[in-house]
């Protein structure tokens, strides 16, 4: 079932307060995070926080297509190497 | 830095009992593993590929100078690499991970910070695996021109100025 609209998203607070801080002193760091289930909330694009995957902090730099889904989906808790073969990277 | 075969598929084994090989494609495109022209064995033989039809877990496959069932059992285990130079140019800011992988990340003041291990993409971007010298294990580098501004494929190394906590000693 989903979420009530009438509760508004869910972030834990702490995860609030870091993100206003880094923007505040504009330092380029990864917010370390441990909220998984926190959603992306607007105010958050542009920062890069650091998901807890259970091993290590996995950078996650926040773009507004990425509004609304919760960190964890983009700190995956199982690593899978695969072959590199033709595959490409983009610098954005 | 790169090599100058990568591998593009293996063999799972045979498929029917008319000579068929089953196969597993490692490209971006499963597909499209054909098209890098006759492929090696990791033994040194020149193989053509034609691939008839997309079976569970791969791909059922032609194989020139594979004629019967006997001779596509014998190729179970072998990969098949594709000359590094077929692969086409990609405009500037991409890369091949193949490329990528093995070269050395130096940060803006000439120190080195390790070797790139491997390249991921969980959804948001892309970013460099890295193990180097004094970690413990592998740090996460996001693949961006603020985070990594030069990437020298000649000379093999890549300069990063990474953000606060990427490495331990910085964080």
């Amino acid at each position: 079932m989903a979420r009530s609209v009438w509760k508004g998203p869910f972030v834990d607070s702490y995860v609030l307060k870091k993100a206003e801080k880094s923007r505040e002193t504009g330092r380029n760091e990864v917010i370390k995070i441990w909220s998984r289930r926190s959603t992306i909330l607007p105010q958050f694009v542009g920062l890069t926080f650091g998901v807890y995957n259970g091993q290590k902090h996995i950078p996650v730099n926040v773009s507004e297509e990425m509004i609304g889904q919760k960190f964890g989906e983009y700190a995956p808790t199982r690593t899978y190497y695969g072959h590199a073969a033709d595959k490409k990277a983009k610098r954005k | 830095m790169s090599n100058d075969k990568i591998c593009v598929g293996a063999i799972s084994g045979s498929f029917g009992v008319r000579g068929e090989v089953r196969l597993k494609s490692f490209t971006a495109d499963p597909a499209g593993l054909g098209d890098y022209g006759p492929l090696t064995t990791s033994d040194g033989r020149s193989v053509t590929v034609t691939i008839t039809r997309p079976v569970k877990n791969g791909f059922a496959a032609r194989l020139s100078g594979v004629g019967t069932k006997e001779e596509a059992d014998a190729m179970k285990g072998v990969q098949l690499f594709a000359p590094r130079d077929a692969l086409p140019d990609l405009p500037d800011d991409e890369f091949y991970h193949a490329d990528l992988i093995g070269l050395q990340v130096l940060d803006t003041g000439g120190k080195v910070l390790g070797v790139v291990r491997a390249v991921h993409d969980h959804g948001a971007g892309d970013m460099l695996e890295i193990f180097g010298p004094g970690l413990k294990t592998t740090a996460l580098l996001p693949f961006t021109r603020e985070a990594v501004p030069t990437v020298d494929l000649k000379a093999g190394r890549i300069i990063a100025d990474p953000p606060e906590g990427v490495f331990p000693d910085d964080g």
